[in-house]
């Protein structure tokens, strides 16, 4: 029997897609067989970033409305070995599945797969409850800036006193020079704040947009610091411990004439 | 209550006199029979008549001791016997709950523990007073119709006399509150070069009509001048 994990935010644009493929990738490059399901029902996303968006023939509610079977809904992903997907619908909305649904789904995806990650909607009505029913743990996203952080502890708050689960935390598009500067919150002040574990740091990172663009989760490549960070998440998630990554960016003179010359 | 119990090995019983009348603390590790001979001594012994003269009122603090229907009766009797004591009051930790704040007398009001953090979006109605073992966050709120005390950061909203009590105060081991609201007064959070002012152990009052801020060891020389 496997473990669901939901992704949520409160916010939206914080990075719950992006995350979701990017950790539930990294968790299949560790040898678990992962499966990704997309409740962001009406607003779908995850298979443009998985890059699996033409191969969707069937999808969740689908799969709810007993159209399809549960198998035939799901996509393997070509790349990464054990990595399947299960798309949202487009043309609906998300009262088109209830959480006693997708509780079923989950619970079915649970006895094949090792890590069932939730890719959950913005916002805290329907679709977020719905998201959070079939879950087994939870991780927060935000951005450290005030309104992601508040509508992330709003989200903590509903899932501790509603679910009785104790998320983790994954603060996402870090930029160091502005945190040196004092300009954007730092590591600590949020971590104080929202009062939960925090289970990894992700840079502000070009390559994650250019990747995610490219339908090609960016933990697939070898040179890139988001790519650490996520496959260092992956690396928590699964009970080793990593210590936290250095985000401060080197501003000698010498990292910044290699910079010019195109050196990383 | 350190040099009290020093007394109280000599005598298990002491005797306060306050602005409400005469507070009789009965030591609670003693045995019942030396309590009671002791007591017996002091109220109808060679000091009875310090005891005697005008009606006074009398409050009686028996401590954490358990106390069998007739042994509070033997107790109470000792006291009853005494024609100018007129008892106003029998409990156990009655000092303990007046020195956290309630005066002797008055009606005790319901207090609460709150363990946890107060999260965004989160509203907490409390009756009575109110202490908080955790954090009250930026979008949190806490309403109480006594006081609000914070064992974190309070850095929500907190509203204490929420009934109407101008009495009631805000207290928070750190102190950065959002906005305060103390019965019918509201304020903001006072701003020290645009952001937020944060202090250490300080509490919020409401002082000839406005809000006032203080360190948390004045708290109970101001509870004195309100009550």
């Amino acid at each position: 029997m496997g473990t669901s994990i939901v992704i949520t935010s409160g916010k939206g644009g914080v990075g719950k897609t992006t995350s979701s493929a990017n950790i539930g990738t990294a968790l299949a490059l560790l040898g678990k067989k992962v499966c990704l399901v997309d409740l962001d029902i009406g607003l779908r996303n995850l298979d443009i970033v998985m890059g699996l968006e033409n191969r969707i023939i069937y999808d969740i509610v689908d799969v709810v409305s007993g159209t399809c079977r549960l198998e035939q809904a799901l996509m393997l992903d070509k790349r990464v070995p054990g990595l399947a997907l299960l798309p949202a619908a487009q043309h609906r909305d998300k009262t088109a599945v209830s959480p006693a649904d997708v509780r079923a789904i989950i619970d079915d995806l649970k006895r094949q797969y090792d890590m069932v990650m939730i890719d959950c909607p913005a916002g805290i009505e329907h679709g977020f409850q719905v998201s959070v029913a079939g879950a087994d743990e939870a991780i927060v996203i935000t951005t450290p800036e005030h309104t992601a952080v508040r509508d992330a502890d709003r989200v903590i708050g509903m899932l501790e006193s509603d679910r009785g689960l104790s998320p983790k935390l994954v603060i996402n598009r870090i930029r160091p020079r502005m945190v040196q500067r004092g300009d954007m919150l730092d590591i600590d002040e949020i971590v104080h704040l929202l009062g939960i574990d925090l289970l990894g740091i992700v840079p502000d990172d070009e390559d994650v947009i250019r990747n995610g663009n490219r339908g090609e989760p960016v933990v697939l490549r070898t040179d890139s610091r988001a790519a650490l960070a996520y496959r260092n998440i992956a690396r928590r998630i699964l009970g080793e411990s990593v210590p936290l990554e250095v985000l401060d960016e080197p501003q000698g003179l010498w990292s910044r004439m290699r910079r010019l010359i195109g050196g990383r | 209550m350190g040099f009290m119990r020093d007394i109280d090995k000599k005598l298990p019983v002491s005797v306060k006199g306050t602005k409400h009348g005469l507070l009789f603390l009965l030591d609670d590790q003693c045995d019942f029979d030396h309590l009671l001979a002791c007591l017996g001594d002091l109220l109808h012994g060679e000091t009875a008549t310090v005891f005697t003269g005008p009606p006074v009122d009398v409050f009686i603090d028996y401590g954490c001791r358990e106390l069998s229907p007739d042994q509070a009766r033997d107790l109470l009797n000792l006291f009853l016997q005494k024609d100018n004591f007129v008892l106003r009051e029998w409990g156990g930790r009655l000092t303990l709950r007046r020195s956290g704040g309630t005066a002797l007398g008055l009606a005790t009001r319901p207090q609460s523990i709150h363990k946890g953090t107060v999260r965004a979006g989160q509203r907490l109605v409390f009756e009575g007073d109110v202490v908080v073992v955790g954090d009250v966050n930026p979008g949190g709120e806490i309403v109480a119709s006594g006081d609000i005390f914070v064992l974190g950061r309070l850095s929500g909203v907190a509203h204490a006399g929420a009934s109407g009590d101008v009495s009631s105060v805000i207290g928070a081991a750190e102190f950065s509150p959002m906005q305060l609201r103390i019965a019918g007064t509201v304020r903001r959070a006072p701003e020290v070069d645009g952001r937020a002012m944060e202090t250490f152990m300080e509490f919020a009052y409401l002082r000839d009509g406005g809000m006032a801020v203080d360190r948390m060891e004045y708290l109970p020389y101001i509870r004195r001048s309100v009550r």
